[in-house]
């Protein structure tokens, strides 16, 4: 069955816990809106430059906890929210958010924070229209904190670096888990 | 900037032994003291002469500053340059700043017993950005888990003297002066504006979490006089049941000091 192509102005979450792996389904997901004539443009994590500058900082500095992090990934995604993904949606575009709020969610409860606190921190974000889990592929080769890589990744080698309990195999391992979940969730409403 | 305590590896707490921890440490610990109230209310002046004062007393103080971690002052500063940022981003940024000098200064210097004088706490930011507009509850979750101070200092002047005693000094800079949200061109004018309405949360802010209210417009050594006689009386009571969340997920996380677990 032919599935039906998303309305103008739509919002598409694209969650995952590597990089690669969401800017190759980010660039798969692109080319099949446009291949259904539908213009998309991707609002990418980081857009803000927080965690860029955040990673050129003395190492020593570096270290925050994972609340710490999920402010800064919020902060950032006010700036996304704000500069990129509210106005190309309020122009009739269609917006994929790479990465949008499960990542942030799957992180945070990886990391043991309650669903009922960050819930309440991403009021301000928009509920996507339709979302995706871009899926690890191959093996992983492991996470280093770098401004290039990807939320989870940079957020979970910084936390690494000065938390004892955190086991980042582990977390990564729930985090997969998370947004499984969330995919199973938000099934009935992926319109791609 | 205090420096973290050397912590023991993988060192991992049950909960009871975690709040058996804390009521252990409860004797040793320091105490936290605010100082708030808005710009030119004098906290800054009073806080220098309560600091030096409490040294004298043999105490070791630790003082933090606010919006001045190491990792969010460098964004904030550079943001805040180029007017870039909406107050959702502000009160973000600042909530990210609060919790690392939190987790990074604050409760390290605390649990080694060393006294922390705050210039400036989390209620500067519910001030002015309620004023900004911003929801106090999402606000109130974005600085959760919440740890309060055992003594917060209140200052309180009128809009007239505050505005007087900054325009003296110094042209209120862009976010100090609200220019966000009042677009007002000339910064003193949108000072005043925005500062009527940061004085107003102040004052609803001091009747919901009990301030001990300070009178700035009193002369310098009458109020030194009387913080110093409001801290001696105060009774210091234990750390308040909505700390713990807080005091746990931070030793949880960065793991116990060394030689702190008891094994």
């Amino acid at each position: 069955m032919a599935r039906k192509a998303p309305a103008p102005a739509t919002l598409i979450a694209l969650d995952g816990t590597r990089d690669a792996d969401l800017r190759r389904s980010a660039r798969a997901l692109r080319q099949r809106l446009a291949s259904r004539k539908v213009k998309s443009g991707v609002s990418w994590w980081d857009a803000s430059g927080v965690f860029f500058e955040v990673g050129l900082g003395k190492r020593k500095h570096r270290a925050a906890s994972p609340r710490t992090l999920l402010l800064l990934y919020a902060a950032d995604l006010a700036f996304r929210l704000r500069w990129e993904i509210r106005p190309a949606l309020a122009g009739g575009q269609t917006v994929i958010a790479a990465p949008y709020l499960d990542t942030a969610f799957a992180f945070g409860e990886a990391c043991g924070l309650s669903r009922e606190w960050l819930t309440a921190l991403f009021t301000f974000a928009p509920a996507a229209d339709a979302h995706h889990v871009a899926r690890e592929r191959g093996k992983a080769a492991g996470w280093k904190p770098s401004a290039r890589d990807g939320f989870a990744e940079f957020s979970s080698a910084v936390v690494a670096a000065q938390s004892p309990s955190f086991d980042p195999v582990d977390a990564r391992r729930k985090m997969i888990a998370c947004l499984e979940a969330a995919a199973r969730r938000h099934r009935s409403r992926s319109v791609i | 900037m205090t420096a973290t305590p050397a912590r023991t590896p993988k060192t991992r707490l049950g909960k009871k032994k975690m709040l058996a921890l804390l009521e252990e440490r409860e004797a040793k610990r320091g105490l936290l003291i605010a100082f708030e109230g808005p710009d030119g209310s004098g906290k800054t002046t009073q806080r220098k002469l309560f600091t030096r004062w409490l040294e004298s007393q043999g105490h070791r103080v630790v003082t933090t500053k606010w919006a001045s971690s190491p990792l969010v002052k460098p964004l904030l500063k550079a943001r805040k340059k180029v007017h870039a940022l909406s107050p959702e981003e502000l009160c973000l940024l600042q909530a990210a700043d609060h919790r690392h000098r939190l987790e990074q200064e604050i409760l390290p210097a605390l649990w080694s017993g060393a006294m922390v004088v705050a210039d400036r706490y989390l209620f500067t930011s519910l001030a002015r950005d309620a004023a900004r507009g911003l929801d106090l509850d999402w606000m109130l979750h974005a600085y959760s888990p919440l740890f309060w101070p055992d003594l917060v200092f209140n200052f309180t002047v009128s809009l007239d003297t505050s505005t007087s005693r900054v325009a003296s000094k110094r042209t209120p800079k862009f976010y100090d002066a609200g220019q966000d949200v009042t677009d007002l061109a000339d910064p003193i004018s949108s000072y005043r504006a925005f500062e009527s309405r940061v004085i107003q949360e102040y004052e609803n802010l001091s009747l919901i979490f009990r301030f001990v209210t300070v009178d700035g417009e009193r002369p310098i050594y009458e109020q030194h006089k009387r913080i110093r006689q409001l801290f001696q009386e105060g009774r210091r009571a234990a750390w308040g049941e909505w700390n713990v969340e807080a005091l746990t997920e931070w030793l949880e996380w960065a793991g116990v000091p060394k030689g702190e677990h008891g094994a």
